[in-house]
């Protein structure tokens, strides 16, 4: 009965595009305004899919200094290039009024970086008497929680 | 009371039958609904995408002292990568392959449950000794150093060393 009814002629059967031109602009709004937030820095291939890592929620703070590696040939801190030589200096302003146990640098390195690279990041980082690193890596869904010892 | 119980029934029929007369005063929350659902979506998408690391320490630089009399710790783990069969030694045992560290993980935990129970503990402390060092060759994929710390992580390892001396090509 219902479906003869629709197949009345005073029904048009024109899909009614509305609901889905609103979602759609709505999710091109939202991620306009997201992606700018999310990518602090430039944007590195980071190990996926790791089970252990802890959660540091430090990471994203603007005051925590986080050097990228994206390619063997660059490192970053935020947005800007630095020489090798120069991030020393750099991560030794940018250390300088921390508290001892805030004294951690983080690297987020490209998957395919050689370790050689990252090796020599760390080791300019040490030279500024700093002994902790923090490698960025993503966590797996539903991976194991952090142990606590 | 009963014509109100009327008035009703009869906008009730009108409604049914899809009422082509006399606009229905009813708001249609479809779109309102579609919208927020796509926004509890991309919330429940970017809501995982919370910041991980490992947590690494680095030995001192070493001192140009001739004479260091460093005593070795029988305790020490080192996990080498190996650069040409990819493989993983945990000292000098060979412990799977970068592609599947899983024995590595598996070696670890005996080793440590056993520590545990014969309490072999870190130096002046009450805590199980769980350090273990990482050593890899310079031209390893970043990537797969970062699978092993992974693994050993797993087993609980902690804290992690790596070594950045006198690494090979």
């Amino acid at each position: 009965m219902g479906m003869e009814i629709g197949g009345a002629s005073e029904y048009n059967s024109e899909i009614n595009v509305t609901p889905m031109v609103d979602v759609m602009l709505v999710l091109l709004i939202i991620f306009m305004i997201v992606t700018p937030l999310l990518q602090q820095g430039v944007s590195v291939n980071l190990p996926r899919d790791m089970i252990s890592p802890d959660p540091d929620p430090d990471i994203a703070k603007d005051t925590s200094v986080v050097i990228s590696i994206p390619d063997n040939n660059n490192f970053y801190i935020g947005k800007e290039q630095f020489p090798l030589d120069a991030l020393g200096e750099k991560i030794r302003r940018l250390m300088e009024n921390k508290p001892p146990d805030k004294r951690i640098v983080y690297i987020k390195s490209g998957v395919d970086v050689d370790y050689g690279r990252v090796v020599q990041a760390i080791d300019t980082i040490r030279k500024q008497d700093i002994d902790k690193i923090g490698l960025v890596a993503d966590r797996k869904k539903g991976g194991q929680q952090p142990q606590q010892q | 009371m009963s014509s109100v119980e009327e008035g009703r029934s009869d906008f009730d029929m009108a409604m049914t039958t899809g009422g082509g007369q006399g606009a229905v005063p009813k708001i249609n929350v479809t779109p309102l609904i579609d919208v927020l659902l796509v926004l509890l979506i991309i919330f429940m998408v970017i809501s995982p995408l919370k910041p991980s690391r490992f947590e690494a320490k680095v030995p001192a630089e070493p001192k140009d002292q001739q004479d260091v009399n460093v005593k070795p710790n029988p305790l020490t783990l080192v996990v080498s990568i190996n650069r040409d069969d990819r493989k993983i030694a945990l000292n000098n045992d060979v412990v799977g392959t970068v592609d599947d560290p899983s024995p590595l993980t598996q070696k670890l935990t005996e080793i440590f449950t056993q520590r545990a129970n014969n309490g072999v503990f870190r130096e002046g402390t009450n805590q199980v000794e769980k350090t273990i060092f990482i050593k890899s060759p310079k031209s390893v994929r970043y990537g797969d150093v970062v699978k092993v710390i992974d693994a050993a992580k797993i087993a609980g390892a902690e804290p992690i060393g790596l070594q950045i001396d006198d690494l090979s090509q």
